[in-house]
C-alpha cells in the first residue's frame, strides 16, 4: 500500500463540506451513546433503510461521525450519574464520578472530552499514516497474547481490592464466576444457567452494567437531596465558564498520558475480537501502575478519568484498520458498517486502498473532521449538561431506575434482561452498603468470558498443553510486562517506605 | 460512592450483611460445579479455577467472621444493609414499585407504564408533596421516551393501549 | 423459561384492534368465510439470528416481495440466543399454530443442535416448508497461507494435526472437515470461533492453519482468502471461490451436500388445522422466485443468486433427514467426548 498524501488536502476540504451531516450526526452518536442499551451499531441497523439509500460517501461519513461520538457520549453518564453508556465506558466512573459528586462535574466532563478528542484525532492520524504497519498487528496477536493483554485488565481487580484485599478479591471472583455462566465455547454446554435459556449466551453486558452501576447507586442516593457531596452542592452553583477551562488545562497538561493510552486503545481496537472495554481497563490499569500517585485513583484523580476516555476514543480509529486493510472488522460497529459497504458495492480489504484510495482515506478523513468538530461542539455543552447533577433525587432516581432497565431490555428485546438489571441492582446495593466493590464485580462480568475464551481457544489448539500459554516470543514479552506491572508498585512502595525510614531516622541520627 | 447520613451510621460491629455476598459466592459457585460435573473438559477447566479460588476466598471470609462473633468483636446483625431508614426514606416503596414497574410493562406498554411508575416513584419519594409538577414531569418524560425510542429509534418496546391509539391516530 | 420472551405479542394485538370487525365475529358462523380471506394481518417472522445478520437480510428480501403476493407485511422479531435454541423455544412455546406465525430458520446448524442436545418441545411438531437458498460450506485458507491446495492440507494433516476454524461445531462445514479427515487420514482439530467474521479472521491472520465456512460469506471476503475446496456437489461460484473442486469430486467421497439452507418452518399443528392457510403460504412461496422483483431485491443485497434454491416441505424433509444422520454420526466429535481425562 502506497501512500496518497497529495489526496489529503483535498479530501479535508472536501470532508469539512460534510459538516451538514456530521455535527447532526454527532448529536445523534452522544444521544445513543448516553444511553445504556442503545450503542453505534445498533442505531446504525435502526436506521439501515436510511444508510443503504444515502450517497456511500454520505453514508460513510454519518456512520463514522456517529460512532465516533457515541463512544465520547457513553462517557457523560458514566461521569455524571455513575451509568456507564456502554461497556466501553465501564472504567470511566472509577474517577469520574467521585469528581462530579465533589462538585467537579464540570471539569471531568472537559476532561473526558479533551482526551477523547485529542486521543481520538491523534490516534486517527497515527492510524492514517501506519495503517500498513498496525494491520500487521493482528497476524501477531494470537489467543496467547490474548490472555495476557486480558490479564492486563484483570489485574485491575487487585488495585482495586487494595484498599480491602479480601473483599475486593471476593468480589471480582464473584464476577469472574458470574461471568462463565453461559454455554461453554467449545462444546456449547449450558453451565450455570439456572434454568434460563436467556442466559445460554452469557450475561448480557448492559443489564449488569447499569444493575451494578446505575440502579444499586439510585436506591442508594434517595437518602440524599442531590448526588453531590455536601461540599459539591456548596460549590455547584457559583461554577462558570472556568471550570471547563480548567478542565481542558489539566486534560492538556497531561498530553503525554492521553497520548500513551490512546495509543494503547489503537493497539488494542485492531485485534480481532477485542474491543473498548478492555482498553479502558488496561488503559486504567497501565496508568494507575506508572503513577507516583496510585493511592489518589478512584478518589476523582485526573489520570483516573483521563486514561480510560483516551484509550476507548483510540480503539475506534483501531476497529476500522482490519476492516478497511483485511475486511475483517474489528468491532461490532465496523460489522455493521462492513455491511453497508458491501450493500454499496464497495469491496473492502486489501484492494481498498488501490482501487478506492478516497473512499479508505476518507473514512480516516471524516474521522479526523469529526473529533474537530466534536470539540467545538460539545464543550461548551459541559456547562449544561452538569445542571443534571443538581436535580433533587426525588427525581433523579426513578428516572434512572425506569431509563436504564429499558436500557437493559432494547439490545435483546427480552422482558428477561429487565428482571435481570434489577437482579444486579440489588447484588451492586447489598455490595455497596457492605464494603465490596461493584467495579471488581464488573470487571470480572466482563472480561471473565473473554479470557475464558481465549484461553480454551489456546487450549484446544495445543490439545491442552498448558505449556501453550508460554509458546510465543510476543507472548512472553506480554507476560513479562505483566510481571512488571506487579513489580513496579511493590518497588516503588519499597522505595518510599525506605525513605520514610531514613527521614525518620535522619533526626534522630 | 454515597455518604451515609448521621442517622443512619451502621454498626460497624454487625458483620450479617457482609457475609450476604460471600454466602451468596459460595452458594452459587457450588451449584455452577453442580451444572458442570458431567461436562467436557473445555466446560470445566476455567470454571473449576476460578471457583475454587472463590470458594476459598470466601470461605476464609466467613470462617473469620464466625471467629470474630465467637470471639465477641462482632454481632451477626445486619444493621449495615438494613435501618428504619429503608421505610423512612421510600426507598423500600420504591423497590416496590420498581418490580411492579418490571411486572406490567408488558401488558401496560411503555409509555402508560413508565408514566405510572415515575409519578408513582417520585411521589414516594417526594412523600406525597408537589402532586401537579411530578404528574406533569412523569407525563413529559414518558412521552420523550416514547418520542425517542418507540418513534424514532423504532425500538421493540413492550405495546399498550396508549401505543396502539397512537398507532391509529399516526 | 420465563413466560415474557414475546415482544410481538402486542403487535399481534395491536392488530386485533386494527381489525376489531373481524375479530368481534371471529367466533361468529361467519368464521370460516373470514378464514378463507386468509392472511388478514401481518404475520410474524420469528428469526434465530440477529438483526441486521445475513438471515435478517435474506428475509427482508424475501419478504419484500412476498408480501405483495398475500398483501400483508410480515414482522420480523429475533431471538439470537443460544444458537438459535431461544428462538425455536419462543416459536413452539409462545406462539399461536396459526399460520400467522412462521419461522426462518438455517436449517443446518439449527437441525444440528438437536442432534447436539434435544429441545423441550417434540421435533415432529414443526416442519419447514420453504427452503429459500443453500449455500455449501467449504474450506478456505488465508491469502498469505502457504497453503495453496486442499492436497497440501492433507499433506500437512498427515504429519501433524493442524488447527481449523470453524463458525461452531455443531456446523455442516465442521462436519465436512471432519469427513475429509476420516478419508484421508488427515489430523483436523476443531477450534469453534463463534461467528463467521471470526473464522475468515482465524484464517487470514494465520492463528489457524485454515478454516471452514459457509462459502457465500468466504466470497464476500474477497481476495483476503482463498477457497480450496467445496462440500457440495459442484463450485457454483467457479472463480469467486477460486474455482476450487468439490470433495466428492476430487476425494471421490458419496457425501450429501453440506448446506446451510434458510427455510421456513411452521407448527405442524397450524397445518393440520389450518390446511386452507398454509396452502396460501406455499402457493404464493413459490411464486417469489419467478418475480424478477426478487432476482433484483436479492442481487441488490449481495447475495449469490447462484444459491437460490426454491424448495418445498419434500426437499426440506429430505434435506433434514440427510443432515441428521450425517450429525448423528459424528455426534461425539460435535458434542465433546464426556470426561476427557
Amino acid at each position: 500500500m502506497e501512500f496518497q498524501f497529495q489526496l489529503f488536502g483535498p479530501l479535508l476540504i472536501h470532508t469539512l463540506s460534510y459538516w451538514w451531516v456530521i455535527i447532526p450526526s454527532i448529536f445523534l452518536g452522544l444521544i445513543v451513546g448516553a444511553i445504556p442499551g442503545f450503542s453505534a451499531a445498533n442505531t446504525i441497523i435502526i436506521l439501515l433503510p436510511f444508510t443503504l439509500v444515502m450517497d456511500i460517501e454520505v453514508g460513510l461519513i454519518f456512520m463514522v461521525a456517529l460512532y465516533c461520538s457515541s463512544r465520547m457520549g457513553a462517557g457523560i453518564p458514566a461521569i455524571l450519574v455513575n451509568i456507564p453508556g456502554t461497556a466501553g465506558a465501564a472504567a470511566t466512573p472509577l474517577d469520574g464520578y467521585p469528581m462530579t459528586q465533589a462538585g467537579r462535574g464540570q471539569q471531568a466532563l472537559a476532561m473526558s472530552f479533551v482526551a477523547s478528542s485529542f486521543g481520538g484525532l491523534m490516534t486517527t492520524i497515527i492510524a492514517l499514516l501506519a495503517m500498513p504497519l498496525l494491520a500487521q498487528v493482528g497476524y501477531y496477536m494470537h489467543s496467547v497474547e490474548m490472555i495476557v493483554v486480558m490479564l492486563f485488565g484483570i489485574s485491575l481487580i487487585a488495585s482495586i481490592a487494595a484498599r480491602d484485599t479480601h473483599k475486593g478479591l471476593i468480589a471480582g471472583f464473584l464476577g469472574l464466576m458470574i461471568g462463565s455462566i453461559g454455554t461453554d465455547v467449545v462444546y456449547a454446554t449450558p453451565r450455570g444457567t439456572l434454568g434460563f435459556l436467556e442466559l445460554y449466551d452469557g450475561v448480557p453486558l448492559i443489564p449488569a452494567l447499569v444493575g451494578l452501576f446505575a440502579v444499586s447507586e439510585a436506591f442508594l442516593v434517595i437518602e440524599q437531596k442531590s448526588i453531590l457531596s455536601k461540599k459539591g452542592l456548596d460549590a455547584a452553583p457559583s461554577v462558570g465558564w472556568s471550570a471547563t477551562l480548567e478542565g481542558c488545562t489539566i486534560a492538556l497538561s497531561r498530553w503525554w498520558h492521553i497520548t500513551w493510552n490512546s495509543i494503547i486503545g489503537l493497539i488494542i481496537g485492531v485485534i480481532p475480537g477485542a474491543g473498548a472495554s478492555i482498553a479502558s481497563f488496561v488503559a486504567y490499569q497501565q496508568s494507575r501502575t506508572y503513577s507516583k500517585t496510585p493511592e489518589l485513583y478512584g478518589t476523582g484523580h485526573p489520570e483516573g478519568l483521563i486514561a480510560p476516555e483516551a484509550a476507548n476514543n483510540g480503539v475506534t480509529s483501531g476497529t476500522l484498520i482490519p476492516l478497511l486493510i483485511l475486511g475483517i472488522p474489528g468491532g461490532a460497529t465496523a460489522a455493521v458498517m462492513l455491511v453497508v459497504m458491501q450493500y454499496q458495492g464497495v469491496t473492502l480489504g486489501p484492494t481498498l486502498f488501490q482501487l478506492n484510495p478516497e473512499l479508505g482515506y476518507g473514512v480516516f478523513m471524516a474521522m479526523a473532521v469529526t473529533y474537530f468538530f466534536m470539540i467545538l461542539t460539545i464543550l461548551p455543552l459541559a456547562r449544561f449538561m452538569t445542571r443534571v447533577t443538581m436535580v433533587s433525587t426525588v427525581y433523579l432516581a426513578p428516572c434512572i431506575i425506569a431509563f436504564t432497565l429499558i436500557g437493559s431490555f432494547v439490545p435483546r428485546v427480552y422482558m428477561f434482561d429487565m428482571w435481570l438489571g434489577l437482579a444486579f441492582g440489588i447484588i451492586g446495593y447489598i455490595a455497596r452498603k457492605t464494603g465490596y466493590h461493584v467495579a471488581a464485580i464488573l470487571i470480572g462480568v466482563i472480561l471473565g468470558p473473554l479470557l475464558e475464551t481465549y484461553f480454551l481457544r489456546a487450549l484446544k489448539m495445543s490439545d491442552g498443553d498448558i505449556m501453550v500459554l508460554f509458546s510465543s516470543n510476543l507472548g512472553n514479552v506480554l507476560w513479562l510486562a505483566l510481571f512488571a506491572t506487579f513489580l513496579v508498585p511493590a518497588g516503588i512502595q519499597f522505595k518510599k517506605n525506605r525513605r520514610l525510614d531514613e527521614s525518620r531516622e535522619a533526626p534522630n541520627g | 460512592m454515597t455518604e451515609k447520613q448521621n442517622s443512619n451510621t451502621p454498626d460497624k460491629r454487625s458483620i450479617g450483611g457482609d457475609m450476604v455476598i460471600p454466602v451468596v459466592a459460595l452458594g452459587f459457585t457450588l451449584y455452577y460445579f453442580s451444572t458442570i460435573i458431567d461436562s467436557p473438559w473445555t466446560a470445566q477447566v476455567s470454571a473449576f479455577f476460578i471457583g475454587t479460588i472463590l470458594i476459598v476466598l470466601a470461605a476464609v471470609f466467613i470462617f473469620k467472621s464466625v471467629a470474630k462473633v465467637r470471639l465477641g468483636e462482632a454481632g451477626f446483625g445486619f444493621s449495615k444493609l438494613f435501618s428504619k431508614a429503608d421505610i423512612t426514606s421510600g426507598r423500600l416503596s420504591l423497590f416496590i414499585v420498581t418490580v411492579l414497574y418490571i411486572l406490567l410493562i408488558e401488558w401496560g406498554g411503555f409509555t402508560l407504564t413508565t408514566f405510572g411508575f415515575l409519578f408513582s416513584g417520585m411521589l414516594v419519594l417526594s412523600k406525597g408533596r408537589d402532586k401537579g409538577f411530578i404528574a406533569l414531569l412523569s407525563a413529559g418524560l414518558s412521552l420523550v421516551g416514547y418520542g425517542l425510542f418507540i418513534i424514532v429509534f423504532e425500538t421493540r418496546l413492550p405495546h399498550g393501549p396508549f401505543e396502539w391509539l397512537m398507532a391509529l391516530v399516526l | 423459561m420465563s413466560k415474557t420472551l414475546k415482544p410481538t405479542r402486542r403487535k399481534f394485538i395491536k392488530a386485533a384492534v386494527a381489525t376489531a370487525g373481524v375479530a368481534a365475529i371471529a367466533g361468529s358462523p361467519f368464521k370460516s368465510a373470514f378464514a378463507a380471506k386468509f392472511p388478514e394481518r401481518n404475520i410474524n417472522v420469528i428469526v434465530p439470528t440477529r438483526e441486521g445478520g445475513g438471515a435478517d437480510r435474506n428475509l427482508r428480501t424475501f419478504t419484500s416481495v412476498w408480501k405483495n403476493y398475500l398483501n400483508v407485511n410480515f414482522e420480523p422479531g429475533y431471538f439470537p440466543g443460544a444458537s438459535g435454541r431461544v428462538a425455536y423455544e419462543v416459536y413452539m412455546g409462545k406462539r399461536e399454530p396459526d399460520c400467522y406465525n412462521l419461522i426462518f430458520g438455517n436449517m443446518g446448524p439449527e437441525l444440528l443442535n438437536w442432534v447436539v442436545k434435544k429441545p423441550t418441545f417434540d421435533l415432529n411438531a414443526y416442519l419447514y416448508f420453504g427452503q429459500v437458498d443453500t449455500d455449501p460450506g467449504c474450506v478456505f485458507v488465508g491469502a498469505k497461507s502457504k497453503f495453496k491446495t486442499i492436497d497440501d492440507i492433507v499433506a500437512a494433516g498427515k504429519k501433524r494435526k493442524l488447527n481449523v476454524g470453524t463458525s461452531r461445531m455443531a456446523h455442516p462445514a465442521s462436519i465436512g472437515i471432519l469427513a475429509l479427515g476420516e478419508k484421508t487420514g488427515a489430523q483436523f482439530n476443531l477450534i469453534p470461533l463463534s461467528g463467521g467474521k471470526n473464522t475468515v479472521a482465524g484464517a487470514v491472520t494465520g492463528e489457524m492453519d485454515f478454516s471452514v465456512l459457509t462459502s457465500g460469506s468466504v466470497a464476500a471476503a474477497g481476495k483476503a482468502v482463498r477457497t480450496v475446496l467445496i462440500f457440495d456437489d459442484k463450485n457454483k461460484l467457479g472463480a469467486r471461490l477460486n474455482n476450487a473442486p468439490t470433495m466428492n469430486d476430487h476425494f471421490g467421497t458419496k457425501l450429501p451436500p453440506l448446506l446451510s439452507a434458510r427455510a421456513f418452518g411452521i407448527h405442524r399443528a397450524a397445518i393440520d388445522k389450518y390446511p386452507d392457510r398454509f396452502k396460501v403460504l406455499q402457493d404464493t412461496f413459490f411464486k417469489v422466485f419467478k418475480d424478477p422483483a426478487f432476482k433484483m431485491a436479492y442481487l441488490k443485497a449481495k447475495g449469490d443468486w447462484e444459491y437460490v434454491n426454491p424448495g418445498g416441505v419434500k426437499e426440506c424433509e429430505k434435506y433434514s433427514k440427510d443432515i441428521a444422520e450425517i450429525g448423528e454420526r459424528y455426534k461425539s466429535l460435535l458434542s465433546g467426548a464426556p470426561k476427557k481425562k
